[in-house]
């Protein structure tokens, strides 16, 4: 720590390098401050956010339980939890459930969307703005059980369920959304938690277009698909795959949601990874099975992490 | 899709009219259309609200969204009902205590991080800044056996330490750039009048960073206050829940579920983060991904 370098004067003066062995009361006292003041959050970071996921991954090689023999005595045991979730067609399918939650609630829903409503939406002469933006992200800002408990009365079974109540104005008849339509409800839900975000997020990027852009393109005879897809897009896509990065990473751990409205039912309906990792720990208490499911579920959240980063041609 | 919606789709932002010349019947279908869309949008994403407020003060409150008969005997029974306000009471610990801890380290560490040059800094930074990719469900279990092994299950104070830690890597992003933004000339001014670092950080550096500072409280607050998973899994006794855990139970476990104090309940529980939100609307998207995206 020899380079410790105290101010921009001091840097400027550039002083030769002080001797190893006596570090003036100065710098002693600075390094003191810098470790006082940093230890607190690396130490915190460090034992509950580092390292669980160190701890996830050892605990994926080992058939460590929660209670009984092997929750003293864990067996290292390969890769044979990995090779059991690989081949066992609930943690498959509800691998596949969750990519079909993300791509419908996440990115169909939220981002697609949200976008189209942005562009729809971006009117000058549009009234009210504020106060629409305050409401619809209501949504977003409430607690996820006060979001959960509102949606399962509005899915609430029978024709007094208020979307049923709603539909019914139609003509169409009740639904029973938590059980016959479980999947698509809570996709629902998600996207009502995350599309107004998405679309005042767009809004903002797209004022920040220059509109001398817009118009040259317009002039040059380019249809509204083509400003869009050459002008706009372009220069919008760093908050676009920004948005996809966070809602992805959001969706793709999403529990407290599905828990409370359907607990993983009817059967294994909605029972998605965040589920069956909760389940395999706290329920079967297989905790190595759970860890490894976890661990899957990290890369693949790494790996759609890095390619939005890399479209998104982020520099961090 | 006819020309002209593709048209107010994808290129909105028409040179604005200012004379007042009559709009093309087109032009007015459009208005119309766009009009009903945001009703329809703001519909859509509060009518779930209504039934919470409809419900939390109506005499015989049901699942069903329908007019209230007005009375406040729901509040009432909340606040006089031991449980509800020990709820209540746990969930204020956990958030202003994670909050606090989160403030106190986030502001050090983030001043550390913008005024000292060490091995690893940017390193640091980036570690943290890819901790957020990481969903909280995947490390929810090995979180569990720390926290079992630490002896800090089931404890108010060990749940704040982990709400604490989830929060830190933003928020020291957050100081860290706000303390960027001032000039360390200010501080030397001070250390050369012969204060010390820690005064100068006191005089010089805490009220200027006061803005970011409120706005990371109250972005901590809405975090802790609203968690879920992390006390599901780490508190086991009842009479430390929070709101969030006593909702669920009050929703999911009993046959009668008593909808007017649920809901009253669950209406309490929204005020604090419905008025942060509020509070800190400007910020909110700055906030939201500086986390993601340096600066």
């Amino acid at each position: 720590m020899t380079n410790l370098i105290l101010t921009k004067t001091e840097l400027s003066a550039a002083p030769a390098p002080a001797p190893r062995r006596r570090m003036s009361r100065r710098v002693r006292n600075e390094r003191l401050a810098l470790v006082s003041m940093l230890s607190p959050s690396v130490l915190l970071i460090g034992m509950f956010v580092l390292a669980p996921v160190v701890y996830a991954f050892y605990l994926s090689f080992t058939n460590t339980t929660l209670l009984g023999f092997d929750a003293r005595n864990p067996k290292f045991v390969g890769l044979d939890n990995f090779t059991y979730l690989l081949t066992n067609d609930e943690f498959l399918s509800s691998l596949g459930r969750t990519g079909i939650f993300i791509l419908l609630s996440a990115i169909i829903g939220q981002t697609v969307l949200g976008m189209l409503a942005a562009l729809w939406l971006h009117k000058t002469w549009l009234r009210g703005k504020g106060l629409f933006g305050a409401a619809v992200l209501l949504p977003m800002v409430v607690p996820e059980v006060v979001a959960s408990l509102a949606w399962a009365s509005m899915l609430y079974s029978g024709p007094r369920g208020t979307v049923n109540q709603i539909i019914g104005v139609f003509g169409i008849g009740a639904v029973d959304w938590l059980q016959t339509m479980a999947l698509f409800s809570i996709i629902l839900v998600n996207i009502w938690r995350g599309i107004a975000f998405a679309m005042i997020m767009f809004q903002a990027a797209i004022e920040d277009v220059p509109q001398e852009l817009i118009e040259a393109a317009h002039i040059d005879g380019a249809s509204a698909w083509q400003v869009f897809r050459h002008v706009t897009l372009p220069l919008v896509r760093q908050p676009i795959f920004l948005f996809l990065l966070l809602t992805t990473i959001t969706t793709a751990g999403i529990f407290g949601l599905v828990y409370f409205l359907t607990q993983g039912g009817p059967g294994d309906d909605t029972q998605l990874v965040a589920l069956y990792i909760y389940d395999r720990a706290f329920q079967f208490s297989q905790i190595g099975l759970g860890s490894a499911a976890s661990v899957i579920l990290l890369i693949l959240v790494l790996i759609f992490g890095l390619t939005y980063v890399r479209f998104a041609k982020i520099e961090v | 899709m006819s020309d002209t919606a593709t048209r107010a789709l994808v290129a909105p932002n028409h040179p604005v009219r200012l004379s007042k010349r009559p709009l093309t019947p087109a032009a007015r279908i459009n208005r119309v259309l766009i009009y009903v869309l945001v009703v329809i949008m703001g519909l859509f994403c509060l009518i779930p609200f209504a039934w919470l407020v409809f419900a939390s003060v109506d005499e015989n409150a049901s699942s069903t969204l329908a007019w209230p008969e007005f009375t406040l005997q729901h509040y009432v029974e909340l606040f006089t009902e031991a449980q509800t306000l020990q709820l209540l009471g746990n969930s204020l610990i956990i958030a202003v205590g994670a909050t606090a801890l989160t403030i106190l380290l986030g502001t050090l560490g983030g001043y550390a991080l913008s005024r000292f040059r060490f091995p690893f800094r940017r390193s640091f930074m980036f570690f943290i800044l890819l901790i957020r990719v990481v969903p909280p469900t995947a490390t929810i279990v090995p979180l569990y056996l720390i926290v079992v092994n630490l002896g800090l299950n089931d404890s108010l104070f060990g749940l704040v330490l982990v709400e604490a830690a989830a929060l830190l890597p933003l928020t020291l992003w957050q100081m860290k750039i706000a303390v960027d933004s001032i000039p360390i000339e200010l501080e030397e001014a001070a250390w050369v009048d012969g204060g010390t670092r820690f005064r100068a950080f006191r005089i010089i550096v805490f009220p200027l960073v006061g803005p970011t500072l409120g706005a990371a409280a109250m972005f901590a607050f809405m975090g802790a206050w609203g968690d879920f998973l992390t006390p599901l899994v780490l508190l086991q006794s009842p009479e430390l829940y929070p709101l969030s855990i006593g909702l669920f139970y009050a929703f999911s476990e009993f046959n009668q579920v008593n909808w007017g104090v649920l809901t009253a309940t669950a209406m309490i529980y929204m005020v604090p983060p419905t008025v942060l939100y509020l509070l800190v609307r400007k910020y909110l998207f700055k906030a939201s991904l500086s986390g993601a995206v340096k600066g």
